[in-house]
């Protein structure tokens, strides 16, 4: 039960500061699960981000998956809820008092200033994806590919991750 | 803002086709195509608004625009309502994905998920590599970009920490936008 506190905890304070569609709160989810609550692996973590790609959906619902590793069906429900509820009351918030928001002079420039630190936070999430994802050389090749592959084509990239589940399948088993 | 009473089914139907068939940065695209142009529930000019509204919010991107819509066309139900059919679809997708690979029973697909874990940080460092040229040119963004990025990962600062620290300093150097 204190498990499921935590969980509640932990996924409604990163709703709250979600920020840039989620994608910012990789490193702060992977301080909490990996290293101060020892919920996964980085291992794990990385195994669950290539999920959230995978399927279809916003990143942060990677938090569900962690939440089934805790505590099973209870923990993932508590873990998308406290995930989507907050963020989801602040966007309704928000919604409602737009009529007064839209004349805001600095709503614009807010916007526009969140994005260098989102993106920071984007290359901070990698670095964190990487701990668990990137061992061995096999796995650096992997991901240099994927990388050359998504900067120079337009391939769709739940294909390029389904294609690099093939090379798993043959090369680490 | 007055609801248009669009009819929730129809709403829900959208988003419920949309949350599950869409993936990563298309999803916004695939929203106004369906709102905008096909159905006519918005215009361009909604749209981007409404958008703007969910891109300063916290919270998933699509889901958020898809409660906004919800809200402007429908009211209160109609923002819960597209909300939650925006986004819990593709978390029980999700959820059936991840019970299988956590199973120990398939090993094989254990293996698979290493070289798409591999294959997820090629895609993030692609995608951030694409972001960081926008600001090429623009030496104190980078640099916000850089000093946030190297607070998280060396120095292991929260993300509401880095958010309060760096977000007022970009603000600071960001231009005005001329009155229009």
């Amino acid at each position: 039960m204190p498990t499921l506190w935590q969980l509640t905890l932990v996924f409604s304070v990163l709703s709250i500061f979600s920020f840039g569609g989620g994608n910012a709160t990789v490193p702060q989810m992977y301080a909490d699960s990996v290293t101060h609550y020892h919920w996964i692996s980085a291992a794990d973590f990385a195994r669950f981000f290539a999920l959230g790609k995978l399927a279809p959906g916003p990143t942060l619902t990677m938090g569900t998956l962690i939440g089934y590793a805790v505590a099973g069906l209870s923990g993932a429900a508590v873990a998308t809820a406290a995930l989507l509820i907050p963020a989801g009351a602040i966007v309704y918030a928000l919604g409602r008092l737009w009529h007064r928001l839209r004349d805001w002079p600095w709503r614009e420039r807010f916007a526009r200033a969140t994005g260098p630190v989102v993106l920071g936070l984007i290359w901070a999430g990698a670095a964190a994806v990487a701990q668990g994802a990137i061992q061995g050389p096999a796995t650096i090749a992997i991901a240099v590919i994927a990388t050359v592959v998504m900067l120079v084509t337009k391939v769709n990239q739940a294909i390029l991750m389904l294609a690099a589940g093939v090379v798993g399948l043959v090369v680490f088993r | 803002m007055t609801p248009k009473h669009v009819p929730v089914a129809a709403l829900l139907r959208v988003f419920l086709w949309l949350g599950t068939t869409t993936y990563g940065g298309g999803q916004s695209a695939a929203i106004r195509r369906e709102v905008v142009r096909s159905r006519g529930w918005l215009t361009d000019e909604e749209y981007l608004e409404l958008r703007s509204i969910a891109l300063i919010s916290p919270g998933p991107n699509s889901p958020n625009l898809a409660l906004l819509i919800g809200l402007r066309l429908s009211g209160t139900i109609g923002a819960i309502l597209s909300y939650a059919a925006a986004s819990v679809p593709s978390t029980i997708i999700l959820l059936l994905l991840g019970a299988l690979a956590l199973d120990p029973q398939f090993p094989a697909l254990r293996a698979a998920l290493r070289g798409c874990a591999a294959a997820a940080v090629g895609l993030t460092v692609a995608n951030a590599l694409e972001l960081t040229a926008i600001y090429r040119s623009r030496v104190p963004q980078l640099l916000v970009v850089a000093a946030a990025a190297v607070c998280v990962v060396f120095a292991h600062l929260s993300l509401w920490a880095t958010l309060l620290a760096f977000v007022p300093i970009s603000f600071a150097l960001t231009k005005p936008v001329a009155a229009t």
